[in-house]
């Protein structure tokens, strides 16, 4: 903040004919917007929904209707919030995104995380929440119906990569091109463990238990240890690019009259 | 280029000569090693197992410090792989005997 | 500081400790080293868990292709590290060509682990037993590593190619890579093959 009020008076002196900016308030706001929502879902997913760490998938129909029935009240409050506040992910992929259109590497990137990342957090996120909101406020259908949405929840919010993948992959070589260095290098390299663990992911398609089910230990525990390093990382990482941003830089697009 | 420099280099290629012969000599060493059908799950094939991990270990430092030249950088790193190394191996010999 | 009674002639200067390739590399090697690390940990876990199966399931790789493979790959690091001494000579044709030889050795180990999948594959071991599951996602990771290797050396090659390029620190960060994926191989060739 203390940066984009000294800046104004100076480029004022220079070019009283351009209008003054408001500074990167914005920025700020969306930044923290970004912080609030993923402390928000981690509290909603793990504790309150108890997605993560995920139940057993070697149950039968009666284990999982009665997993829904234990957990119903967390699950309701937690995903019901989420659902409200679900809107959060498109800011926070934002916030990402005009960093990246401040790269050198192009603005075709950018869209294209943001896309994939929207993309993405339907079957990622919405249809977990939905499935098992189903589950717990129609508790009265037949388990073989909760056994599904319980399956397919868990198998969405897990086991759907492409979009991330391809979001990844984006990200990592924007970071590699980019000659502006807003993000650091390392964080590309960072950002390619998330590409490979999201493939490794894959496996809990084929396994009902063991290290690659949906709570193993290599498909589930390592990523969510990449996962959570990779979002840390990333919080640094943009206050750091907020806080280099100053009045004087300049904006994505000019004011409507300047051109 | 100036003479020391020569010197150097050709003490480097020597290294990375010398690296590469004991690494496939280990590599063939430990194929023979390998317990067999009757020997798995005795003594002397936990022995074999024992002798095998260390070969792997000193393998894999051998392509640490000479291949990725770690032999010249700073302690921080020298001591990074070298704990790496130590843990990983201890761990994988435990895994197994246990 | 030299006792007594040493010769007279001066010792070489010792070497200057410096950093090989930059930190953002290492960032990635050693984090990399970790949770290969914690992959390796989790099979021998649960190798423990059933030793006998995993051994039996075991005996079925053919060692000697694992030690073709474990030769190929040694090689091409031999290569990647002649071409950063042929940097530092300036020597820039005999790098390019020791970095493509590099890669073609990366192919050919690709090639052999490609005939290898099939040839299990086909005698019916696939995922759903124990052992496979970890022998198909640990060389299929390594694959992946190697597969942004050879990425990585076109990269290289590249750089080499271009007279204003040619930073030595670019050529250096694409063989330690690449020494990486060797590294790992290493350890998942004792891991699967030797230590049954």
């Amino acid at each position: 903040m203390t940066d984009t009020d000294a800046a104004p008076a100076e480029e004022g002196a220079a070019e009283p004919a351009k209008p003054k900016r408001a500074g990167k308030r914005e920025v700020w706001l969306v930044y923290w917007a970004f912080t609030v929502f993923y402390t928000a879902l981690s509290v909603g997913i793990c504790l309150l929904g108890r997605a993560t760490p995920p139940p057993r998938p070697d149950v039968t129909g009666l284990q999982a209707a009665a997993w829904f029935d234990e957990h119903h009240l967390g699950i309701q409050i937690g995903f019901v919030f989420l659902l409200v506040i679900a809107g959060g992910a498109a800011i926070s992929n934002g916030i990402i995104g005009y960093f990246m259109k401040r790269m050198s590497s192009g603005k075709a990137l950018a869209y294209a995380y943001i896309a994939a990342m929207g993309v993405g957090a339907v079957p990622g996120f919405q249809v977990l929440l939905v499935c098992w909101l189903t589950a717990t406020f129609r508790p009265d259908r037949s388990p073989d119906i909760l056994y599904l949405l319980y399956d397919l929840g868990m198998l969405s919010y897990n086991g759907s990569l492409g979009c991330f993948t391809a979001a990844y992959t984006v990200l990592a070589i924007a970071v590699f091109y980019d000659r502006n260095r807003i993000f650091p290098k390392w964080f590309g390299y960072v950002t390619v463990w998330q590409i490979v663990t999201e493939i490794v992911a894959s496996q809990m398609w084929l396994h009902h238990s063991g290290a690659f089910a949906w709570n193993g230990m290599i498909t589930l525990y390592i990523a969510i240890v990449i996962f959570g390093l990779w979002v840390a990382c990333l919080l640094v990482l943009l206050r750091k690019a907020a806080g280099r941003e100053t009045g004087h830089t300049p904006a994505l697009y000019e004011a409507e009259g300047t051109r | 280029m100036s003479a020391p420099d020569d010197r150097l280099l050709r003490k480097d290629r020597r290294a990375v000569f010398a690296a590469w012969a004991a690494l496939t000599a280990a590599t063939v060493l430990a194929r023979f090693l390998t317990p067999g059908e009757s020997r798995s799950a005795t003594a002397l094939g936990d022995g074999l197992v024992a002798a095998i991990a260390v070969l792997g270990l000193v393998k894999c430092r051998l392509i640490i410090r000479c291949f990725m030249e770690v032999r010249h950088a700073p302690r921080w790193l020298r001591a990074a792989t070298d704990g790496w190394l130590a843990v990983l191996w201890a761990a994988l010999l435990v895994g197994y005997l246990l | 500081m030299t006792a007594p009674g040493t010769t007279t002639r001066p010792r070489p200067p010792a070497r200057e400790r410096r950093l090989p390739g930059d930190a953002d590399m290492w960032v990635m090697i050693l984090g990399d080293l970790f949770f290969f690390g914690c992959y390796f940990v989790t099979y021998m876990v649960f190798r423990a868990m059933s030793a006998g199966r995993f051994t039996a399931s075991q005996r079925h790789l053919d060692i000697d292709i694992g030690v073709t493979n474990t030769v190929v790959l040694l090689t091409s690091s031999l290569f990647a590290a002649l071409a950063v001494l042929a940097v530092r000579e300036g020597a820039w044709r005999r790098a390019r060509r020791l970095l493509w030889a590099t890669g073609a050795c990366g192919v050919l180990f690709a090639l052999i682990k490609a005939y290898e999948w099939h040839t299990e594959i086909s005698r019916g071991h696939t995922i759903h037993d124990g052992f496979f599951g970890f022998y198909f996602v640990l060389t299929g990771v390594h694959l992946v590593h190697l597969a942004l290797g050879v990425l990585v050396l076109g990269v290289a090659v590249r750089e080499l190619r271009s007279p204003r390029g040619r930073r030595p620190t670019i050529v250096e960060q694409s063989v330690l890579f690449w020494h990486m994926v060797d590294l790992l191989w290493v350890v998942i060739f004792a891991l699967l093959y030797l230590m049954r």
